[in-house]
């Protein structure tokens, strides 16, 4: 996967090409529009990751110019402003998304994930998850660990699904607001930690090999291994 | 914020002032009217009064020359009849008989020497004599049969006796009565017409007055581009409509500096904090989950809770100067407080917190979701991490007509006497709270962008309160009655 990333603060860019490529990713980096513009035209990329702030043109400016020159990979919209510009509002409609500074980088690589997998759909939605010796029946909106029934609230295994579906990923607690709860926010208590302690409860139950880790100050990940 | 505009005819400026202007004209023209008729009515009876005293002293000339022989009555009766043919503003009667004009000479022993004229001779002469006469001054007198009075001159013969000479009021009373009925006719048209007129033209101007309140009305928090319409007259309603847009334009352009400044504030904090975020999270997924990432960790989290305070406090510094921008959609409160409280639970359970959640059916508002979404979970976190073990919080969603209150009530120790005053000022906060003192600031920033408003209290029977009322119809509508609809489902 090739990926251009359009960053001018050049912190920023080293340390997000550094966990984009032990993602996995291809990245080329350009700090400014004009040199992210022959890169763009010259090298097929599957997905841009672009800063609103660059020094020499506004960053949808420059979007909508790798628009009109045939550039059709889909676009991350980094921003450090406040309000959220119109244009972004059209371009997120266009199915690009948009990430508001300071973000996780599990978030970043969700969103980047999510963007690809909206390029090319796949062709069936599968109706059964399995992840190791845990397997989740989307149909019946059943869950079982090894065989055994797990009895979770519906708002639980929405949690559960959507662990499975990121296995092995981690996801951070305002991924996890924003998918099961649909909720943009940052409460400064526990409540996320709560559902995960007590779904943790259900699922790793009696020495079972715990599949819920905790990753402090990063999020939580499902073990697929 | 919202405007109620609809206003029915009967209270709109144009009837009001349609009415009092219709009113002092036509007070007016009666009073014009008035005094025509009467003018009118005074020469009528001058002209009839001097042709009465021309035509009694013709008959009293011809009575003195006539010999008193048997043929005085004869020749004197047809001078009489040929003066009654000569009567002014004569019109014709239904039978015949001359009943205007009647000739009557009295003799000096009061009896009825010559009588023309129909009806009886003897009760005009009674009438006559029951009143007073003025010498060559025609009298008013009422004749028994007659319900219309003659007007009488009279003149004195030389042999003693009198000539009268009546003529009936009743054609002059036609004419007028003609008069007046046109008068009014005349009067009501020309009182409807004006009216018509001023109602019409006030309505057309106040039209204009109107559509520039809607369109003011329009104009909220977020929607500063919008202009009032003007046109190209240069009367006084353009000068409000330019004067207003005016003012618009110093409003925008403060606006747009205020969110120039926020905005660079915003980028030239988060920059550094996204670079920091990233290298400290670098670090940790080099590996190192053990004892030495524990720092790093609680950097990360301090770092985010500086990144949602420095977040919230632009957005409270930007409500109190009215410029929060706002995104409106329809959100359902009832469900985002079912959802809520469900994500808060677990967390409230496990203090030993019991929540209540009262709400009787979907409401729905036009607001800032994000804004609404992490209003809701401020009132949600003061509540946990303010509130001792074994309280109960009680959430009521109520409307009534044009508003909705969310109530956080709970049984605990309420808030203490000393920050009760300061409640809604920033980094006001309880002696032993560890936030940063936004919460109720920023609710109170969140209620205010929505036109809506946040009280806070202890309760009497202990506990703290706060209730966030948000008016269910937008001020961004113009008008139209959107909260109404979702009140009535």
């Amino acid at each position: 996967m090739r990926l251009l990333l359009v960053e001018d603060e050049l912190d920023i860019q080293h340390f997000l090409r550094r966990s984009l490529e032990e993602a996995g990713y291809q990245v080329e980096a350009a700090s400014d529009g004009k040199t992210a513009e022959r890169l763009a035209i010259d090298g097929a990329f599957d997905i841009l990751i672009v800063d609103l702030g660059l020094p020499d043109q506004d960053g949808i400016t420059l979007i909508l110019r790798l628009r009109q020159l045939g550039v059709r990979a889909p676009v991350l919209i980094l921003s450090a402003r406040r309000s959220v510009d119109d244009r972004v509002r059209g371009l997120e409609q266009g199915g690009d998304d948009y990430l508001t500074k300071p973000f996780a980088l599990a978030e970043l690589l969700a969103r980047v994930r999510n963007l690809l997998k909206r390029n090319n759909p796949r062709a069936s939605e599968a109706t059964r998850l399995r992840v190791l010796d845990l397997e989740l029946d989307l149909l019946r909106r059943e869950a079982s660990r090894s065989g055994q029934m797990l009895q979770l609230t519906p708002q639980e295994f929405v949690l559960l699904e959507y662990f499975c579906r990121n296995a092995g990923r981690v996801v951070t607690r305002s991924m996890i607001l924003d998918q099961v709860w649909g909720m943009r926010i940052h409460p400064d208590t526990n409540v996320v930690d709560v559902h995960i302690y007590r779904l943790r409860g259900k699922v790793d139950s009696n020495g079972q090999q715990p599949l819920i880790r905790t990753l402090r100050g990063v999020g939580y990940v499902l073990k697929d291994r | 914020m919202s405007s109620k505009i609809a206003s029915p005819k009967l209270h709109s400026a144009a009837w009001r002032i349609s009415f009092w202007a219709s009113l002092a004209f036509a007070f007016g023209t009666l009073l014009v009217f008035f005094f025509l008729q009467q003018f009118v009515e005074q020469d009528i009876q001058r002209r009839s009064d001097a042709w009465l005293s021309g035509e009694v002293e013709v008959l009293g000339n011809v009575a003195t020359r006539t010999p008193k022989d048997t043929l005085y009555g004869r020749v004197v009766g047809e001078v009489a009849e040929l003066a009654g043919r000569e009567v002014p503003n004569k019109l014709p009667s239904e039978n015949d008989t001359n009943d205007s004009v009647f000739f009557l000479q009295r003799g000096s022993d009061n009896s009825l020497r010559l009588w023309v004229g129909a009806g009886s001779g003897q009760d005009t002469l009674n009438a006559i004599s029951n009143t007073t006469m003025i010498p060559d001054q025609p009298t008013d007198v009422r004749v028994k049969g007659f319900g219309i009075p003659f007007r009488v001159a009279c003149i004195r013969v030389d042999d003693g006796s009198r000539i009268y000479l009546g003529l009936s009021e009743r054609d002059e009373l036609r004419v007028l009565r003609s008069l007046r009925i046109r008068f009014l006719l005349w009067w009501l048209l020309i009182v409807l017409f004006g009216f018509a007129i001023v109602f019409l033209t006030t309505k057309r101007m106040l039209s204009h007055v109107r559509r520039i309140t809607e369109a003011a009305s329009r104009i909220g928090h977020a929607d500063l581009n919008t202009r009032v319409p003007t046109t190209k007259r240069n009367d006084e309603v353009a000068q409000l409509a330019l004067t207003l847009n005016r003012m618009l334009d110093r409003i925008e352009s403060s606006m747009h500096q205020l969110h120039t400044i926020t905005d660079s504030l915003a980028h030239d904090l988060r920059s550094p904090l996204t670079a920091i975020r990233g290298k400290l999270e670098m670090s940790l997924s080099a590996g190192n989950h053990g004892e030495q990432s524990e720092p790093v960790v609680s950097a990360i989290e301090e770092l985010d809770r500086l990144t949602e305070f420095l977040n919230q406090s632009l957005d409270v510094a930007e409500a109190r100067a009215d410029a929060l921008r706002l995104t409106r959609t329809e959100i359902n409160l009832d469900e985002l407080l079912r959802v809520m409280t469900d994500l808060y639970e677990p967390s409230m359970a496990d203090k030993g917190l019991q929540i209540r959640l009262h709400s009787a059916h979907p409401i729905t508002i036009e607001a800032d979701a994000s804004l609404i979404h992490r209003m809701i979970a401020n009132l949600f976190d003061n509540e946990l991490k303010h509130l001792p073990a074994a309280c109960t919080i009680t959430i009521r969603l109520q409307n009534d007509e044009d508003s909705v209150s969310i109530v956080f009530e709970d049984d605990g120790p309420g808030f203490s006497a000393d920050v009760i005053p300061l409640l809604f000022e920033r980094r006001v906060k309880g002696k032993e709270s560890n936030g940063h003192g936004l919460g109720l600031a920023f609710i109170d920033a969140v209620a205010r962008a929505h036109g809506g408003t946040v009280s806070a209290c202890n309760r009497e029977k202990g506990g703290a309160q706060v209730n966030v009322t948000l008016p269910l119809m937008s001020g961004l509508n113009n008008g139209s009655p959107i909260g109404m609809v979702h009140a009535a489902h």
